[in-house]
Order: C-alpha cells, then structure tokens, then sequence
C-alpha cells in the first residue's frame, strides 16, 4: 500500500466484507475484534459487510465497529427497530481531486445468523439504483461498489444497473488475476483470506469521471514488504490468542475426561495409533518419512505460535479431534506432525491395507495442500518427496509464497 | 546581543529545516499521476492475519 501511494497520489483502500472469523465460538470475538482494529489502522476507507461480520450479533458489530473508527457500508441491510439502514449505505471520500461514492449490497437469500430478527435484507437492485442515484446528486463521479453478493448476482447486478464504474466482488468467489469489463463496470474478483490484493487503475476524464479502467490481483508474497508496526500487533495479537485458545482448549479437555464414557466408546471402534507402532515394522521407510517437511509438520506450528489454534492443527498432527487421534497439545509426543496415518489410514485397519489398495492419490494430499494453504501445490511436484524410496537429484521444492498475510508466518 | 556563532548557527538551523521542508513538499502525496486513481482492494479476508506455520 505505501509503495503504490509513493507512485500515486490518488489512492482508495477497500475491503468487500466477509473478514470476520467463519466460527462462530466466542472466542473468536477477539480475531474479529482485531480485524477492526487492523483495517482501520491499514487504511480501509470503507468495508462492505455480510451475515458473516453479523455471526456475533448486531450489538457486537455495530459497538465494535464503532469503537474502531472503521467506516462500514451496506445499503441494504436494514435495523428493524430504528428502521434506518444498520451501517451508511454510503459515503463519499475525497481522493485528490475525485468525489468517490462507495456503496455496499449484501446478499438478500442468505441466512443472516443471530441476527436474523434484528435486521432485514432488501433486495440488491433497487437499494443499488437508490443509492446510484444519491451519490450521483451528491457530485460523486466515481462510483465503486462493495459487494457480498457472490460472482453471478455481482455480475447480473451491473450488468442490469447503470451507474457502477467498479465492482469488488466477494463471498466465495473464485481468484481471477485479471479483472474485467462488464458493460461499463470494471469487475474486480479479489482472491481471499487476506493473501491477495486487487489493483484497480481507473483513468480519469476532464470531468473526473472514469474513462477506462483495468483491474489485476496480486498475491501478497515474501517480496512484499513488511510494515513493522502492524507486523508487531499482528504479532502479538496472535500469540496472545494463541495461548487464549489453549486455555479454552484445556478447559473442554477437562470437561470431557470427566466423562469416561466416551473413551471406553472410541476405543471399541478403529482409531489412529501413532507412527511409532508402525516404525516397529516399517523401519526403512520409518527412517525415510523422518526426513521430510511431514515429520517437522508439528515443529512449525509451535515456532509460528499456531499451535493451539484448531484451524492449524488439524493438518499438522494426526487424525485431529477423531477417535484415537490428536486431541489436546498433551498429545503431541506420539501424536504430532504428518504421520504415516494420515496418508496411510487409520492403524487399526491395517489388515485392511493390501485388498483395499489405498492409494495415495493427489486426492488425499489436497485436504491440507489446498490452494489457500499451498498455493504452490502440485502433485506432481510434491509427491515424489514423500516417496519411502525418493527419486535421485529431487529438486527442491518451490517456496511457498503464502507467507504474508495481514503480518507475518509461513506455511 | 548574539554572538556571530548563534547568529551563524541561527541561520544554518534555518537553511536545513527549509530544505527538509522543500523535500517533505517535494516528496508529498498528490503530485503524481493526477488523472488515475488507484483503488486497492481485499475481499473475504475471514479473520485470516498470517499463514498457519
């Protein structure tokens, strides 16, 4: 962001919504708190928002929101007790020389969660014709469209409303590097979970409307530069989380051992063992397995400080929350890292193994090395250094550029 | 009365801090590429602040 003011001087920082936390536990209140605060200290002019920033209620969305200073926008989304919209529909923001109107659309078929009877959703078209109109009178001459509506209903809205010069489209849409024209909208689909930025040139008339404008997204690598003071609150957000969630995580642990039912359950039906039981036989490919990125899977976690956060530990220990498998951070002697089982299956259906012929196909590796975690990922790279017997002069594997983020890490 | 070394010092302190201001002018946002503006944009971050390890 510096290094594109430095080049320009007319700049606009936006988000399209949908950057709260996706559990709904309330613990992670604190991330969704934190993202707030981080947008607004990034230099978010203004967000869009969706049933997913309402996952905690209305009470907590607007206080917080407030509090932050982070300007949301939605023009659809109605409070039914005060009968006005829950956030601006809109505003305005001076760039330089241009009046930017900036507007938000949620999605008027999705289920708005605890919220559910506190707000309405009108329908898109006709809250996005009003407030074109609005701004329009309001001397915005560029008008820039937040939009949690999905690609399709995104694309069939500008296509049917006149006015729109640009569109973030978000909710589950799929990265394009390129964006495009749609009538005379310039459609910009941005790539999630805060690893990628889109980039829209608008070229400007005399009039300081837009005469042409061209959109590319790009993936926020190691070779973009850190900000030291938002690496140093991401930082130490995150720690501080961590710890949070192994303290909750101890207390659930302890609440379950006090039911010593559930264990006699598990251990009646197949569970996971552990790589030490199958080292006992396989000890060739025991001593192989050592060497790889796998059998250090846990080790990284713990460095990154992740290692209490369930989003992260399910692809980094074994059989995470199942029978026999990786429950609390006790577990991690015989437990942790990519075993032999999580590729293999589960230890007790071992002699199961030869008739059923599981195969590690690519399958199997794309649970964990999907592309917002791998984004390098490819099978036919990745494989052959897992292999028990590698391959002769095995190139290095590629860096992984998913390193950035909001601050630091790399997976 | 000053002495000549104030007054020189006086007139130094002037000289660098106009030449901080002129670069600080000169390095200002809002001179560049007057008829582009630049939207950047990030959607659907979901809570995500860095990778997992």
């Amino acid at each position: 962001m510096d290094s594109v003011r430095a080049q320009y001087s007319q700049v606009l920082v936006v988000d399209a919504g949908g950057f709260f936390p996706e559990q709904n536990d309330a613990i992670y209140q604190n991330p969704a708190w934190f993202m707030l605060q981080a947008m607004k200290l990034l230099g978010t002019d203004a967000s869009g928002m969706s049933d997913k920033e309402l996952r905690f209620g209305k009470g907590f969305l607007v206080a917080n929101a407030r509090s932050s200073g982070l300007q949301l926008v939605c023009a659809n989304l109605w409070d039914k007790q005060t009968k006005k919209t829950l956030v601006a529909p809109s505003i305005i923001k001076k760039v330089g020389t241009v009046k930017v109107g900036i507007f938000g659309l949620t999605s008027d078929k999705v289920d708005m969660g605890p919220a559910r009877d506190s707000v309405t959703v009108e329908e898109p078209t006709a809250a996005a014709r009003r407030t074109i109109a609005s701004l329009r009178k309001q001397g915005a001459t560029v008008i820039v469209l937040l939009s949690q509506l999905g690609k399709v209903e995104s694309e069939d809205l500008v296509t049917a409303v006149d006015g729109i010069d640009v569109v973030v489209v978000g909710r589950n849409v799929p990265l394009l590097q390129k964006g495009r024209m749609i009538k005379n909208t310039v459609a910009c689909y941005g790539g999630e979970q805060g690893q990628y930025i889109g980039r829209t040139i608008v070229t400007l008339d005399a009039a300081r409307k837009m005469a042409t404008g061209e959109n590319d997204t790009y993936i926020l690598g190691p070779e973009v530069g850190e900000k030291p003071e938002i690496l140093t609150l991401v930082k130490s957000f995150e720690d501080a989380f961590n710890e949070k969630l192994r303290q909750e995580e101890k207390k659930k642990a302890a609440a379950q051992s006090a039911n010593p039912e559930a264990g006699e359950a598990e251990a009646s039906v197949d569970h996971y063992m552990g790589a030490e039981v199958c080292g006992r036989c396989h000890q060739a490919e025991m001593a192989q397995y050592k060497t790889t990125s796998h059998a250090r899977a846990w080790e990284t976690l713990v460095e990154a400080k992740k290692d209490a956060n369930p989003e992260c530990i399910t692809c980094h220990v074994v059989g995470y929350k199942q029978a026999g498998g990786f429950k609390t951070g006790d577990d991690a002697t015989r437990l942790a890292d990519v075993q032999c089982e999580n590729c293999h299956g589960m230890g007790t259906q071992h002699e199961a193994f030869p008739t059923a012929a599981r195969r590690i196909t690519e399958a199997t590796c794309v649970t964990c090395h999907n592309p917002s975690n791998s984004p390098t990922f490819s099978f036919a790279v990745y494989q052959p250094h897992i292999l028990h017997k590698v391959p002769a002069n095995m190139p290095p594997l590629p860096v992984n550029p998913n390193k950035k983020m909001m601050g630091t890490g790399g997976h | 009365m000053k002495s000549l070394a104030t007054r020189v010092l006086a007139v130094v302190v002037m000289a660098v801090v106009s030449v901080l201001l002129l670069m600080g002018a000169t390095a200002k946002p809002g001179t560049q590429e007057p008829n582009k503006l630049i939207i950047l944009s990030t959607t659907d971050v979901k809570g995500k602040t860095s990778p997992c390890g």
